[in-house]
């Protein structure tokens, strides 16, 4: 947690803001998808309550509130209750060990805020996330994998055979997809050789650099992100992040037409929106490690982030304001590339039909799959041959 | 002494999973604390900072062998099982004996395994950091022990090869007449 007061302090308050920055991203999410789906199928959408219809949302968390608790009958109380609980937990786990921006590098310094002094004679730094765990993608794989047991929990305990139905499909589809996912990411984690997100990003910065052999290109328009080096294992990734958040084309689990809801069949109320939640902070921890991965992170394309800390500097701010506010606007930056991932979730979800058990199968297994491994041998061979310097 | 805290919480919760597991007269609860105790486990691998494993604890064991457990105990009706699975003097005998086993085994094997786990206060500080516990790792497994992780995934595939030749034979989705 840290050494002293300030240190323990800052990083309690930034883990509690991070997770309610997750939480408070779903309304303005499930406002952008009906609003979008709405534009995509040429109706109006939520439009009545508030400018844009945009205070709908707190409409209908007003009315989850007040709903009736409702258990079916013979349901499992514990599993029940504790279902919806658990769909938070991996995606949130998961956001926090996202670096969301810059560290903050905080100098001795002293300010009085609101009659109260804080002085401190040591210098800081502040990584920009709830925690950082060294081994970064390993822990979010991990906690992501958790998720199926909230799916398999809601399913089972509703004593419903399409909550069970819904359950055991997006349990399959889950491990299924997990594989590709899995193999797709080996051909990231031998570009850069590391495990930790922090220094995947750092990595990216600059612009574009080719190393055959010794002998190196630089392409100046352009800069030096993953997609340029792995394009088929961000192209598996995302399909397959799909898969894993259960989302069209991927909602077998919750295929109104054949399952009514699917696994959360028989959840109202609040406990539905916890699901709701629980989905959203698997698409954002989706987006962000697809921006984390092959779109630079928090980084402003060709620029390196000490370079905004410096243009802050030069605007007569202080060495800490600077930090502050360089950090701030690389959190603008990192929020932005996220939010055009999660329109292509959006936009795909209200483009593309739902497939067949079969064909969803078959495309985790025969086709991506295959794919992904084959992207991990020639990632891997071509390192080898490029990177290595042949001589002794 | 809050590392050792850490410690003893974990523990203890682990020894209450692991006995819930044992004790679960449903299966699907069994399955659940045995998921538990994974986690459980993990969480004693990252407060050993020894994060790769703790991660992979997560990923294989808690993540996909246990959700394939509980998936496959939820498809079946185990109200009458329950009863004689879980009842009698014999079923508690019996297992009675597999604990005091097991126990027996896992003792053993912490005391004849001296040279092979026990890490010098030295050795630990000189080998700090993820990047280096897994390099370690990685260069053992593909010189010292590759004959075994080969032979170990040569396992792994028969034993998927035999399960898609049973199931392929009784049909399914993909029988293609």
């Amino acid at each position: 947690m840290g050494q002293d007061v300030f240190e323990i302090t800052i990083n309690a308050v930034k883990m509690v803001a991070i997770f309610l920055l997750m939480v408070q991203l779903v309304p303005v999410l499930v406002w952008v998808e009906r609003r979008g789906s709405a534009f995509i199928q040429n109706r109006f959408g939520p439009n009545r309550v508030g400018p844009l219809g945009l205070t709908q949302l707190l409409a209908d968390a007003v009315k989850f509130l007040f709903k009736e608790e409702y258990i079916p009958n013979g349901a499992n109380r514990l599993l029940f209750y504790g279902a919806p609980v658990m769909a938070l937990v991996p995606g949130a786990l998961a956001f926090g060990s996202l670096p969301l921006s810059m560290p903050i590098k905080i100098e001795p310094f002293s300010i009085s805020i609101l009659g109260m002094s804080i002085a401190t004679t040591k210098a800081y730094t502040f990584a920009f996330q709830s925690f950082d765990i060294g081994i970064g993608i390993v822990f979010v794989l991990g906690v992501s994998s958790l998720g199926a047991y909230a799916l398999l929990m809601a399913g089972w305990s509703s004593n419903n055979k399409y909550s069970l139905y819904g359950a055991l499909r997006a349990s399959a589809q889950m491990i299924s997809y997990e594989l590709a996912l899995g193999l797709s990411l080996v051909g990231v984690l031998l570009l850069y050789n590391t495990f930790t997100f922090s220094e995947m990003i750092n990595l990216q910065q600059g612009p574009l650099t080719i190393n055959v052999m010794g002998a190196v290109k630089e392409i100046s328009f352009l800069p030096n992100w993953g997609i340029f080096f792995q394009p088929l294992g961000a192209i598996i990734l995302f399909s397959a992040m799909f898969a894993e958040t259960n989302r069209l084309p991927f909602d077998l689990p919750e295929a109104e037409a054949e399952l009514v809801a699917g696994y959360h069949t028989a959840y109202g109320g609040l406990k539905m929106l916890m699901f709701y939640i629980g989905e959203y902070g698997h698409m954002l921890v989706a987006s962000g490690l697809m921006v984390t991965f092959y779109f630079g992170g928090y980084n402003l394309p060709l620029i390196d982030s000490a370079q905004v800390v410096e243009h802050f500097v030069g605007h007569g701010l202080s060495a800490n304001a600077a930090a502050v506010m360089g950090a701030l606007a690389l959190f603008v930056v990192f929020l932005a590339k996220v939010l055009v991932f999660l329109w292509i979730f959006i936009w795909v979800r209200w483009s593309l039909p739902r497939f067949r058990y079969d064909q969803l199968m078959d495309l985790g297994w025969k086709t991506m799959l295959p794919w992904a491994l084959a992207n991990t041998i020639v990632t891997a061979v071509v390192i080898l041959v490029l990177r290595n310097k042949w001589v002794h | 002494m809050e590392n050792s805290l850490l410690f003893y919480v974990l523990s203890t919760l682990i020894v209450l999973f692991s006995f819930g597991m044992l004790v679960a007269a449903n299966p699907v609860f069994s399955a659940l604390f045995l998921a538990l105790t994974m986690v459980g486990l993990a969480g004693l691998f990252f407060h050993l900072e020894a994060y790769f494993i703790a991660g992979v604890q997560l990923i294989v064991y808690a993540g996909a062998v246990m959700v394939l457990f509980v998936m496959v105990l939820m498809l079946f009706d185990l109200k009458k099982e329950i009863a004689p699975f879980s009842r009698g003097t014999l079923a508690g005998f019996v297992k009675l004996v597999c604990a005091g086993a097991l126990f027996g085994l896992i003792i053993g094997a912490a005391k004849h395994s001296t040279e092979m786990m026990m890490i010098t206060p030295e050795q630990a500080a000189s080998q700090s950091g993820y990047a280096v516990e897994m390099k370690a790792l990685a260069t053992l497994l593909f010189t010292k022990y590759l004959l075994a992780f080969e032979v170990l995934g040569v396992l792994l595939l028969l034993i998927a090869v035999g399960v898609v030749a049973v199931s392929r034979a009784k049909g399914g989705t993909h029988v293609r007449s």
